[in-house]
């Protein structure tokens, strides 16, 4: 779906440090946009409108397959307007909502709600997944032809998982042959009885543990699946060295890709021992192990990208025990910054790797943008890698404000995002100007 | 000022421990009352309790304090109040000390977060209940002839340390006051990564008498694990994990912090013999409570001037 716009004028960026391993682009030059798409990479362009991107790095614009706009039902904690709006404050031009929503997206005119609210409210490139089973519930699988006529991009058990092998296999056969790619959250619920990660922080604080291998048991079957139906699987939120060497393993022998997020690439299950529920999140937080091993997945290309799973959460559903507070953070507006920030400027990971992590590699698998090409869309991200900036709830776009990441000091923030040749998020102030 | 909360005993050193059982013999003995006069001590309980509910009240008053007392069944709590704002509530009334039961571990630190009061944890889920390790440090102490004579002291923790919150809080306690712990309890009884406290690890009751145990302190098993996939059955736990007279040689003390399921922790005919503190432990709940109380208002130094 793309938003509504009218054809805007021509832009030039000018003398930006142009990175898209993609293209294989890696320096200081001009790039002109024009009717909505890339029309010119090279040096003096010329355009009705001129961004003096001096010092300034441009990339692809960000993808997140995994966010929860909360809408329909709980936009008191998130809109498509302001989910939107915190997408693109962190450099993001391309999202895939999930359906877990109140009522969950199981039927065409949730679905065709959802379009027409996309093209009012969006500021980004915003996709549907629909639910694979009816009420995510594991037993009856939605309509999802009929979902896809109406606007679904691929559908998803986010949230829950599917807690029937036999379930998941017919849906993934059948998703296959829909033309539906699918999103799996992966989770057994008879190993996952409890709310953070079960290792020493957990057993220290009394606090109900989920093992490791609820994760790794439902990733192992997801991935056998793939491997038997043929269906374009995509397993998100992977948070265990295991589950990763699983997905390494499946690689080639099934059609699948996986993606992490930036909160499990960067803060482990310590954070358990302040019993606080901002905490609390699924999959749960993870010893340091876990967190290294996925994020040398991630350095190897195993696992193909970053998704932030962003899921606003009202103040009353985190201001209490772990064991009661609803799980998920926030995840747009920080994700660049932090994993910059603790991966990039630590030597974990090359900024080029991290841009094709999450540009290039989610845009070709949504199938759209992630490319700085001439013809593609003009879908850019901005930054400025040397900015400190600290997070706190006044610097949040999001109508909510669980971000684990607050009172953080972090290093490269997001100054311009553009989409379809027009900034969405625009914090380049003066350096905006009409030049002859 | 001077206020002090008691979350868990994670911050409390061996002088502070001793410092506390003194103020509760002096308490016992009648040589210092009246220690709260004027001031209000709230008793929030957001989950079922007797005993421990019922000794914090009566500390509160031999101690003079006037006691506001909001359980579960009977106030705004069962109308959906969050813990947060009931917190906010009694600090508002001009609490002096907010005495919280909670199911969910890390409510006490939540509602301290909220409070000026100072909060003392009276259980919250399986986290801690820093004044039942207290109580047991006070009555074994006392059976032993006194603090320093715990030094070095062997004591078996025996049972479900996985839902424990008596054992998140005794195992810090009695390290502190210098004794040697070891855990006993099969595998799905214990945290995933038990081996974080650096304890010996050990699979039955004879096997802790082997380890030379000079105190075996039994943990509850709740119902609802007695039934679940954890255990086999009540008679296979109570074969290997029960205390039994044959367990009892010169001087094996017995300790639990009730209430006792006879017959399977502990046999029926130990709960109330010569080697059981039980009934100690619950006779130290009040004096205990009350030094808990006089300290966390602060009123412990006017006591020591």
């Amino acid at each position: 779906v793309i938003p509504g716009r009218t054809n805007p004028p021509d832009l030039v960026v000018r003398h930006a440090h142009v990175l898209d391993p993609g293209s294989g682009l890696d320096g200081v030059m001009d790039v002109r946009l024009s009717g909505g798409r890339i029309a010119e990479v090279g040096d003096n362009l010329r355009g009705t409108r001129e961004l003096d991107a001096d010092g300034l790095h441009l990339f692809p614009g960000f993808v997140d397959v995994h966010a929860h706009w909360r809408t329909p039902g709980r936009e008191d904690e998130e809109t498509i307007e302001s989910g939107s709006a915190s997408a693109a404050a962190g450099g993001f031009t391309g999202v895939v909502m999930m359906p877990n929503t109140d009522p969950i997206v199981d039927s065409p005119v949730v679905v065709s709600g959802l379009v027409r609210r996309i093209e009012r409210e969006s500021r980004v490139r915003a996709r549907i997944s629909a639910a694979l089973h009816v009420g995510l519930e594991g037993k009856r699988l939605t309509e999802m032809r009929l979902l896809k006529e109406a606007g679904a991009f691929c559908v998803s058990d986010d949230g829950l998982g599917t807690a029937s092998a036999g379930v998941l296999r017919n849906g993934m056969m059948y998703a296959c042959s829909a033309g539906l790619p699918l999103i799996l959250h992966c989770e057994d619920h008879t190993l996952a009885t409890g709310v953070v990660h079960d290792g020493v922080a957990a057993s220290l604080a009394g606090i109900p543990g989920s093992p490791a291998s609820a994760e790794d048991v439902a990733t192992a079957t997801a991935l056998i699946l793939a491997a038997e139906t043929g269906a374009k699987t995509h397993i998100t939120h992977v948070s265990t060295a295991l589950s990763a060497a699983l997905v390494a393993f499946f690689k080639g022998r099934a059609d699948i890709t996986a993606d992490t997020t930036p909160h499990h690439l960067t803060l482990t299950d310590d954070l358990i021992s302040t019993l606080e529920g901002l905490y609390r999140v699924n999959p749960p937080l993870r010893p340091d192990a876990d967190r290294d091993g996925v994020g040398e997945a991630l350095r190897t290309g195993v696992v193909d990208f970053v998704a932030t799973d962003h899921a606003p959460h009202a103040s009353e559903e985190k201001e209490l025990p772990l064991e009661e507070a609803a799980p998920g953070f926030l995840g747009h507006e920080t994700a660049f910054s932090a994993l910059h920030t603790e991966i990039v400027l630590t030597g974990k990971l090359t900024l080029s790797r991290l841009v094709e992590a999450m540009g290039c590699a989610p845009g070709r698998w949504v199938g759209e943008g992630g490319r700085l090409t001439v013809g593609e869309p003009a879908d850019l991200a901005l930054l400025d890698l040397s900015e400190r900036w600290t997070v706190d709830s006044g610097t949040m776009i999001s109508r909510s404000s669980n971000s684990p990441y607050f009172g953080k000091t972090l290093t490269g923030r997001v100054v311009g995002t553009i989409v379809g040749g027009e900034l969405v998020h625009d914090r380049t102030g003066a350096q905006l100007g009409t030049r002859g | 000022l001077g206020i002090k909360s008691f979350l868990s005993l994670e911050h409390t050193d061996r002088d502070e421990l001793r410092e506390i059982l003194d103020l509760a013999r002096a308490h016992e003995e009648g040589s210092v009352s009246q220690t709260l006069a004027g001031k209000t001590v709230c008793l929030a309980f957001f989950e079922a309790s007797t005993r421990t509910a019922v000794s914090f009240e009566l500390a509160a008053r031999r101690c003079g304090a006037d006691v506001i007392s909001l359980s579960e069944q009977a106030s705004a709590i069962s109308k959906g109040e969050s813990l947060v704002d009931t917190v906010v509530t009694l600090d508002r009334l001009g609490a002096d000390a907010i005495v919280l039961r909670h199911p969910a571990a890390g409510a006490a630190s939540l509602a301290s977060r909220h409070t000026a009061a100072p909060v003392v944890n009276a259980g919250d889920g399986c986290g801690q209940h820093p004044t039942q390790a207290l109580l047991d440090l006070y009555a074994l102490s006392k059976a032993l002839g006194g603090f320093d004579d715990l030094l070095g002291r062997r004591v078996a923790i025996i049972g479900d340390v996985l839902h424990s919150r008596v054992a998140r809080s005794v195992i810090p306690a009695f390290t502190k006051a210098g004794m040697e712990v070891a855990l006993v309890a099969p595998g799905t009884l214990l945290p995933r990564d038990a081996g974080a406290w650096g304890l010996p690890v050990l699979s039955s009751v004879d096997e802790a008498l082997d380890w030379e145990a000079d105190v075996l302190y039994a943990l509850r098993l709740q119902r609802e694990r007695m039934t679940g996939a954890r255990i086999p059955s009540v008679g296979e736990y109570a074969r290997f994990f029960g205390v039994a007279r044959r367990h009892l040689r010169g001087g094996t003390l017995v300790m639990h912090p009730g209430p006792v399921n006879r017959g399977i922790e502990i046999s029926g005919d130990v709960v109330l013999g010569d080697s059981s503190l039980v009934p100690n432990q619950v006779a130290a709940g009040v004096p205990v409570r009350s030094a808990v109380l006089t300290v966390a208002t602060g009123a412990a130094q006017r006591v020591a001037a």
